[in-house]
């Protein structure tokens, strides 16, 4: 329901105004010449897909990893994974120098595994008790030295303030450039992944030795997990450029309104992550046009707030 | 006098020279002393006009950014509390960028040391929690690195409201940048970071004694909360000072206390402080001299090298850490 009204405002709101009768006829009796119609199928539409894929790529790889580390503060964006998916289609982009959708496609996967890898080795995620101390810190360390070098990179470059900006907060804005068929494609694919594994990674979130004890084998469940994460995170970063926040603020409103069943978590927070996304993504439209603040500042802003609030709810005794 | 405390001077003479050597333009060092001495001929360009301003700037930034960490890692006990880690500097970066979107006519140091004293408040009351009082750096720096990300998304925000050519600049001076100075900002962070130092050397007897813990200190004769929040407050106006002319420079001010500690072989606190001083001057004109010939023809923002060599050494950390059993 909140799904289907940020949806709604994201194809109606905007620049120029658009009416329901306009978008059905966008959709059904396409008239080229009208402007607004053409804006709502070549800008709004596109513009949604993305939202959609972003959203509920970033909500679910979320709620996948704070399942998995059992860590309330863990984010694909915080833990470096987006950073990771970026930075590998900006090298890609200044090796080849192409930067189309099938390059993106094929580079935003290996780096947000690399980096997925990286991070959780580093934050000592491996033996199933990772601190959130210790994991955050290391999604920071990893997340800084991409985003520096990523900065490196296209800052050599002094005409492409613009391409800095999507690579390093992402915006919804370049939708109607970026792959979208294919990123759908792969959401679907991680997402389904991550939905047949549900069961399992629950019971490796009872611990590694309780899941072995309950017929599982934790290696193979992590690796289930990671190719999970990989993908729905990968989508995201091809469509919308790494938006920070979305992860973290999904997963625990999820969990309030699924209960504790992780196949239907993940159902709600693909939902609710589009839904966020969406409006912030309208509402960054809406402070101050014809100017927009891309979505990335404004996850971050409502994000920044929900992080300090978790730190203050974790137990004492995670810190030990 | 012992060999190990002649190291970090010698280190930091070597990259000043290499500073003012390096660039598009390489420069012999006779060049620079017929330039020093003569007034002209390409090496009194670069010593007066050019590198000298960039390369002071960066010395003095770097040190006031060592001793501010440094000021921090000991009075929580903690190598990952610093300044930048905990969201005083990027405070301080939101504070300017406010007063250039605002048009609030105030001198910068003023604009960064309010927006890092706030930052600092705002994260220590964050940080009290109800119930048993379980106030531990850990949370502190956790929170720290909230507040720190608000203040960035919300710089982000402001710059999105400026003009194209001011947004590009202010973008490049929030990742830490030590381009197109000149003799007055050096003069500036020299002077202000001076007149810090000078009140931190008031301070140092209260940090030895506060290092022995809270009770030993209260029987010594110091109040140890009144001693406490002085110290911070002079280390957040020390970062301040730095992030005037330079930016929010990430990871100096952490690296350098323990660097600094580890290459002069010191462990009293106002030995440290020195140190931290020295090294911390040291990274950052290391780090603008690689950052602006890396590649050639461009200058990339300080704050972009110090960021490629700072996380490694956070990682590391991490791993040590975790390795001793403290996270």
């Amino acid at each position: 329901m909140v799904l289907a009204v940020a949806a709604g405002l994201t194809v109606l709101v905007g620049v120029r105004a658009a009416s329901l009768a306009d978008v059905s006829n966008a959709l059904l009796a396409f008239d080229a010449a009208d402007p607004t119609q053409v804006v709502i199928r070549s800008v709004r539409l596109p513009r949604l897909v993305a939202g959609l894929i972003a959203g509920a790529g970033l909500g679910m790889a979320g709620t996948v990893m704070q399942a998995v580390t059992r860590n309330p503060l863990a984010d694909p964006g915080l833990l470096g994974v987006n950073a990771g998916a970026a930075f590998a289609v900006v090298v890609g982009a200044l090796v080849t120098g192409y930067s189309d959708g099938g390059m993106i496609a094929v580079l935003t996967f290996p780096g947000a595994a690399m980096a997925a890898i990286a991070v959780f080795l580093l934050g000592g995620a491996r033996h199933g008790t990772a601190g959130p101390v210790r994991l955050t810190l290391a999604g920071v360390a990893l997340n800084a030295l991409l985003l520096s070098l990523i900065s490196a990179i296209i800052l050599t470059r002094s005409d492409v303030l613009d391409a800095f900006r999507f690579w390093a907060t992402g915006s919804l804005s370049q939708a109607n450039a970026r792959p979208l068929g294919l990123m759908s494609v792969s959401l679907v694919l991680g997402g389904g992944i991550a939905f047949l594994a549900a069961p399992r990674l629950e019971a490796l979130a009872l611990g590694s030795a309780l899941a072995r004890g309950l017929g599982s084998r934790p290696g193979r469940v992590q690796m289930t997990a990671l190719a999970a994460i990989t993908l729905m995170t990968g989508s995201a970063v091809a469509v919308a450029g790494p938006v920070a926040f979305l992860g973290l603020i999904v997963p625990p409103l999820s969990r309030r309104l699924a209960g504790h069943v992780l196949r239907r978590e993940l159902l709600v927070s693909a939902m609710l992550g589009a839904a966020i996304l969406l409006l912030a993504d309208t509402a960054g439209r809406l402070i101050m046009p014809p100017g927009e603040i891309r979505v990335g500042i404004m996850t971050a802003l409502i994000g920044a707030p929900a992080f300090i609030l978790m730190v203050r709810r974790l137990k004492p005794g995670a810190f030990a | 006098m012992k060999s190990s405390s002649l190291v970090l001077p010698l280190l930091l003479l070597g990259a000043v020279l290499l500073s003012l050597m390096i660039g598009q333009v390489v420069l012999s060092p006779l060049q620079l002393w017929t330039g020093l001495w003569s007034g002209t001929g390409p090496g009194a360009l670069t010593l007066r006009v050019l590198r000298g301003p960039a390369t002071f700037t960066a010395a003095g930034a770097g040190a006031v950014l060592g001793a501010a960490g440094t000021i921090f890692q000991i009075l929580l006990r903690n190598p990952l509390a610093a300044p930048d880690v905990m969201g005083f500097m990027s405070g301080a970066g939101l504070a300017v960028v406010a007063g250039v979107a605002f048009g609030i006519s105030l001198p910068l140091p003023l604009l960064s040391a309010a927006g890092g004293l706030t930052a600092a408040v705002a994260v220590a009351l964050l940080s009290v929690r109800r119930g048993p009082v379980m106030q531990s750096s850990l949370t502190l720096i956790l929170v720290g690195i909230g507040v720190s990300f608000l203040a960035s998304a919300a710089s982000s925000f402001l710059i999105t409201r400026m003009p194209p050519q001011e947004a590009a600049d202010a973008q490049r001076w929030l990742v830490g940048s030590l381009a197109a100075r000149s003799w007055q900002h050096a003069a500036q962070v020299w002077g202000l970071g001076a007149l810090m130092l000078l009140v931190l050397a008031l301070q140092v007897r209260a940090l030895k004694v506060l290092e022995l813990g809270d009770e030993l200190a209260a029987g010594l004769g110091l109040r140890p909360g009144r001693a406490r929040n002085g110290l911070i407050g002079t280390g957040v106006l020390l970062a301040a000072a730095g992030v005037a002319v330079a930016g929010p420079v990430p990871f100096v001010a952490m690296m350098a206390g323990p660097l600094g500690m580890r290459i002069a072989k010191v462990t009293a606190p106002g030995a440290r402080l020195c140190a931290a001083a020295m090294t911390g001057a040291v990274v950052t004109i290391l780090a603008d001299v690689v950052a602006r010939s890396i590649v050639p023809g461009v200058q990339l923002p300080v704050g972009v090298m110090t960021g490629i060599m700072g996380a490694p050494y956070l990682l590391w950390l991490l791993s040590k850490e975790a390795e001793a059993g403290e996270l």
